[in-house]
C-alpha cells in the first residue's frame, strides 16, 4: 500500500517534530496516522487531536481517527483557530 | 454512526430540493408570537443587571457589595468571586480553541477591568428598577490605567499593557518583554522575492479597517432556572445551546448533565451568538436567589460588552506580470483581538489570497490586544478584512497594467489541485464559475455616467463541517418530525424538512422540523461557519435513510418477504422485482399505521463528524455614483455571484447573500465604533452606529452558481459567510473608478470621500 504523506505546519513541526515537516506513513485510517506519529514522538497524538485541524487530499475534517486515508493521499495537520 | 450504507437515494430526480415552500417558522415570527431570548417569563422569576466598567482600563481595588445586598428585593448578588478558577489553557472543540482564563474574566472581571463595559458585578431582584438601583449601590473602588485602543498604537513598545505577563507567541527566541501582541503567525510558500523580481509591475499600500459589531436586531438575553438539586435549565437566544450548555458548565464548575438548554427564537448573531456573555451570570445568580433569573442587555450594553470584529492596519504588496500573471503575494495583517487574545487573524492570513493561484505567497499576521470588547465572529471572520487590502491591491495592479478587473481574476483563478497558504491543496471548484457569471452578466457591460464607478471584488471562505445529530420520528399518520439541535439563523428548518422530504419520497408539508434542546436530540456544534445545510443536512439525511431501512423491514414482514426484497421509491415500499411477489406498494402512512403491530414507534438518529464540507466563493460588482459636493456614496447597482454547491431553498440562499451585501455595505461605508480620549464608545446606539437602511439600497441581485459538493447527499456548500468577503474592496474600487481617488481606509464614509477628493 502506498504509504500516505504527512505535513505540518513549520510552527508545528518546530515545537514537536524537531522542525521536520514531512513524514510517510502507512494507514488506512487516521488513528492509524495518529499511531504512527505518537509512537514516533511519544505525546504528539494529543497535541494532534487538540491542537489541529486535518486535510485529507485537500478536504477538510475535524482531526480524528474514524476518517479513512486512500493510498498515498496528503494528509495535512493546520492549526485549529484561536477563539478566546 | 448508523450503517446506512445499503441504503440508496430513494429518488432519481428532485422533487423538493431547489424549490421555494414556505417557511415553517413564518407565521409565529409574523404575528409576533415567535418566543426570543427575552420573551420568556417563568412563575416566580425575578431581574438580572449587569454593573459594567465606566473606565477603559483600571485595576479593580476592591468591591463591596454590602449595600446593594441590603437594599429591600435584592435577592443575590455576583462577582467573579462566585466563580471559580479556570486553568490558563487553550482547549475546546472543532476548529477553535478557547482559554477559559480569559473566558471567566470576560465574563466577569477579575483583577483589573479591560475595556469600558466590561461586567464586575450582577445583582437580581424582583424588579429591574430595583436591579438598577442595587448596582448603582455596588461600590467598586479603581486605579485607572492608561489606555489604548488602535491596533498600531497597541504594538507600539511604550503602549500600556493590557496583561503584563504577555510574552508574544510564535516568535522564536521568545521575546523577554512583555507586550500587546498575543501571537505572531507566519505562513508562507514559494519565494516571494523571487516572484516580485519577476514580476512587471508591484503594487503595495497600507490599509485600515474599522471595527464593526454584527448588529443583530435581538440584544442577547436569556432566562436561568437553577433548582436545590443542582440541575439547571437555561432558556437563551444564542447560535448554538450546546455551545452555551458547554461554556456555561466550564464557567460555572459543573457537569454537563446537570445543564439543559433550550434555544429560544433567535433575532440575529452572525456570529456575535456562538460566545457567552449572560447564560453562567444568569445561572449564578439563580443559584445564588433560588429563583429563575431573566438578564438580557440593552441595544448600549450590547455595544459596549459584547464583541465586534476586530478592526485591523494591514500592509499588502502584489506583483504582476504584463500579461496579468500574479507572480507574488505578500501582506502583514495586524488584527485587533479586543481585550482578549483570539482575533480572526489567522483566518485572514489564510484566506488573503486563495481564490487565486499565486505560486510565492506569504502572510504575517498579528494578535493584537487592546482596552476594546473581545472580539467575536463575524460572518466569514477575518476574510473580509483581508480581502479588502488584497483586492483593492489586485484592482490598481488590473489598472496599471490595463486589464479588466474580472479578466485578471479569470487569469488567475485557483482551481483542484491549486496550492493554498494554509497547505493542502484546494480540493474543490467553484471560483472561476463565480467570475464567469459575472463576465457574462448583462450589467457588466451597462455604460455608467459621471460620478459613477464599477468596482469587482471576489472572496474565499473554508466553510464548516463538523458534529451534528438529527432524530426523526415517523407520527401514526405518516407525518414526520425531524428534529436537530441547530438554531435556525437563515432557514435551516425549511432546509432541513426539504431534504428529510426529498429522501423520504414524501410531501414537504408532511415534514415538521424543529430545533430540539440539549436533552432533546444529540450534541450538534453552533450554527456557525456556514455548517448547518451542510453537517446538519447530512445528520438529517442519514436519519431518514435509517428510517426508510426501518419502513423497508416492516413491509418485508407484512408481505413475509426479505427485507432485501423490499425497496423504497417516492414515498412507498414496493417490491424489488416480480419475484418477490404481487403487492401493492405501501406507503409511508400505511406503514406508520401499522408501526405497533410491526414492532413498535419508528424513530431512528443519526449523529455525523461531516468533513470534506466545500469552500465558498464569491465575486461581486457594483456600480456607485459618488457626490462631490457631499462625499457621499450611493449604491446603484450590486450583482453577486457565488457557488452555492447546490441550494436546497433558493429563496434562503439569496436572502443569505443579500444579508452579506448589506452588511458589506455597511462596513465599507458607515460602521465604526468611535472612542473618545478617555477611550470610552461615544456611538454606542443604532442612531449613531449607522447601519444601512432599506432606502440606501439599490436591488440586490444575486447570481447562484451551482458547483455541486460530491461530500453531501445533495451538493450543499456553506452559503452564509463568504458573500461578506468582497463588497468593501469593491465599493473602493467602484469609488476609484468614480472619482480617480483610491481610499484606504473603513469606512469611507463622507468625510473620508470628501477630504480625498480635496487632495
Amino acid at each position: 500500500m502506498k504509504p500516505a504523506r504527512v505535513v505540518f505546519t513549520a510552527g508545528f513541526a518546530a515545537r514537536y517534530t524537531n522542525g521536520v515537516r514531512e513524514f510517510e506513513v502507512t494507514a488506512k485510517t487516521m488513528r492509524d496516522v495518529i499511531k504512527a506519529m505518537d509512537d514516533m514522538f511519544p505525546g504528539l497524538g494529543f497535541h494532534l487531536e487538540e491542537e489541529t485541524t486535518l486535510a485529507i487530499n485537500g478536504e477538510y475534517h475535524e482531526t480524528g481517527l474514524f476518517q479513512p486515508v486512500p493510498p498515498g493521499a496528503e494528509v495535512f495537520f493546520i492549526p485549529r483557530i484561536e477563539g478566546g | 454512526m448508523n450503517d446506512v450504507s445499503n441504503v440508496s437515494d430513494s429518488v432519481k430526480r428532485f422533487k423538493w430540493v431547489g424549490t421555494r415552500p414556505i417557511r415553517p417558522d413564518g407565521v409565529p415570527k409574523v404575528t409576533g408570537r415567535a418566543q426570543y431570548g427575552a420573551d420568556l417569563k417563568l412563575p416566580g422569576m425575578i431581574y438580572g443587571k449587569v454593573l459594567r466598567s465606566p473606565h477603559a482600563h483600571a485595576k479593580i481595588l476592591s468591591i463591596d457589595t454590602s449595600a446593594a445586598e441590603k437594599l429591600p428585593g435584592v435577592k443575590a448578588v455576583m462577582t467573579a468571586a462566585d466563580l471559580p478558577q479556570q486553568k490558563f489553557d487553550y482547549i475546546g472543540p472543532e476548529r477553535v480553541a478557547v482559554n477559559f482564563w480569559h473566558v471567566t474574566r470576560n465574563i466577569m472581571a477579575r483583577e483589573k477591568v479591560l475595556y469600558e463595559g466590561h461586567a464586575v458585578a450582577a445583582v437580581a431582584a424582583t424588579s429591574n428598577s430595583i436591579a438598577e438601583e442595587a448596582c448603582a449601590l455596588i461600590k467598586v473602588e479603581y486605579e485607572v490605567l492608561p489606555h489604548v485602543i488602535d491596533v498600531d498604537e497597541a504594538m507600539a513598545e511604550d503602549a500600556p499593557l493590557l496583561f503584563e505577563d504577555m510574552i508574544t507567541r510564535g516568535v522564536e527566541p521568545a521575546p523577554t518583554k512583555p507586550s500587546n501582541i498575543s501571537k505572531v503567525l507566519t505562513f508562507a510558500m514559494g519565494d516571494v522575492a523571487k516572484g516580485f523580481a519577476e514580476s512587471d509591475v508591484v503594487v503595495e499600500h497600507e490599509f485600515k479597517t474599522a471595527a464593526v459589531h454584527q448588529a443583530y436586531i435581538e440584544p442577547h438575553a436569556c432566562v436561568a432556572k437553577f433548582e436545590a438539586d443542582g440541575q439547571c435549565e437555561i432558556w437563551s437566544s444564542s447560535q448554538g445551546h450546546f455551545q452555551m450548555r458547554a461554556l456555561t458548565a466550564q464557567i460555572m464548575g459543573v457537569p454537563l448533565g446537570d445543564l439543559r438548554v433550550t434555544p429560544a427564537e433567535i433575532g440575529g448573531g452572525f456570529g456575535g451568538k456562538t460566545v457567552t456573555y449572560l447564560e453562567p451570570v444568569a445561572a449564578t445568580l439563580s443559584k445564588k436567589a433560588g429563583l429563575p433569573v431573566r438578564v438580557m442587555m440593552s441595544r448600549e450594553e450590547v455595544f459596549r460588552a459584547s464583541g465586534p470584529t476586530s478592526g485591523a492596519s494591514m500592509w499588502v504588496k502584489i506583483g504582476v506580470k504584463n500579461d496579468g500573471t500574479i507572480m507574488a503575494a505578500d501582506g502583514i495583517y495586524k488584527f485587533q483581538a479586543g481585550a482578549f487574545p483570539g482575533s480572526p487573524v489567522m483566518n485572514g492570513c489564510l484566506c488573503a489570497y486563495a481564490p487565486y493561484d499565486i505560486p510565492n505567497q506569504r502572510a504575517i499576521g498579528y494578535d493584537v490586544v487592546s482596552n476594546r470588547p473581545k472580539a467575536a465572529a463575524y460572518r466569514a471572520p477575518g476574510s473580509p478584512i483581508a480581502a479588502f487590502a488584497v483586492e483593492s491591491v489586485l484592482d490598481m495592479c488590473a489598472k496599471k497594467i490595463g486589464m479588466d478587473p474580472l479578466a485578471l481574476r479569470h487569469k488567475n483563478a485557483c482551481r483542484i489541485g491549486t496550492p493554498t497558504l494554509s497547505g493542502p491543496k484546494h480540493a474543490h471548484a467553484g471560483y472561476i464559475e463565480t467570475v464567469e457569471a459575472l463576465m457574462k452578466h448583462p450589467a457588466y457591460q451597462v455604460k455608467l455616467g459621471p460620478n459613477q464607478g464599477r468596482g469587482v471584488a471576489s472572496g474565499y471562505w473554508f466553510n464548516g463541517g463538523g458534529e451534528s445529530s438529527a432524530t426523526l420520528q415517523i407520527n401514526a399518520d405518516g407525518t414526520v418530525l425531524i428534529a436537530t439541535g441547530s438554531p435556525d439563523i437563515g432557514g435551516s428548518r425549511a432546509s432541513m424538512a426539504i431534504m428529510t422530504a426529498e429522501t423520504l419520497g414524501v410531501d414537504y408539508s408532511q415534514v415538521r422540523a424543529i430545533v430540539a434542546d440539549t436533552a432533546s436530540v444529540g450534541y450538534t456544534h453552533v450554527t456557525g461557519g456556514s455548517r448547518v445545510t451542510f453537517a446538519t443536512g447530512t445528520a438529517v439525511v442519514n436519519a431518514t435513510k435509517t428510517a426508510i431501512k426501518i419502513l423497508c423491514e416492516r413491509a418485508a414482514l407484512i408481505w413475509g418477504v426479505d427485507p432485501e426484497g423490499v425497496v423504497w421509491e417516492d414515498g412507498h415500499a414496493k417490491p424489488a422485482g416480480s419475484n418477490v411477489g404481487d403487492f401493492k406498494p405501501l406507503s409511508l402512512k400505511e406503514l406508520a399505521a401499522k408501526a405497533a403491530a410491526t414492532g413498535g414507534p419508528i424513530t431512528t438518529s443519526a449523529g455525523v463528524n461531516a468533513g470534506g464540507q466545500a469552500p465558498g466563493f464569491a465575486t461581486q460588482f457594483c456600480d456607485v455614483e459618488v457626490d462631490p459636493e457631499t462625499g457621499h456614496v450611493k449604491i446603484l447597482r450590486f450583482v453577486a455571484a457565488q457557488d452555492v454547491g447546490r441550494a436546497i431553498h433558493p429563496s434562503y440562499v439569496e436572502g443569505q447573500i443579500h444579508g452579506g451585501i448589506v452588511q458589506g455595505i455597511g462596513w465599507a461605508l458607515s460602521e465604526e465604533y468611535i472612542y473618545n480620549s478617555k477611550g470610552l464608545l461615544d456611538n454606542p446606539g443604532f442612531l449613531d452606529y449607522r447601519c444601512p437602511v432599506a432606502s440606501d439600497l439599490p436591488m440586490l441581485d444575486a447570481v447562484l452558481v451551482e458547483v455541486p459538493n460530491p461530500t453531501h447527499p445533495y451538493g450543499a456548500k456553506g452559503v452564509g459567510e463568504v458573500c461578506i468577503c468582497p463588497p468593501m474592496a469593491a465599493i473602493a474600487n467602484a469609488i476609484e473608478a468614480a472619482t480617480g481617488k483610491r481610499l484606504y481606509d473603513l469606512p469611507m464614509s463622507p468625510p473620508k470621500v470628501l477630504e480625498a477628493l480635496s487632495a
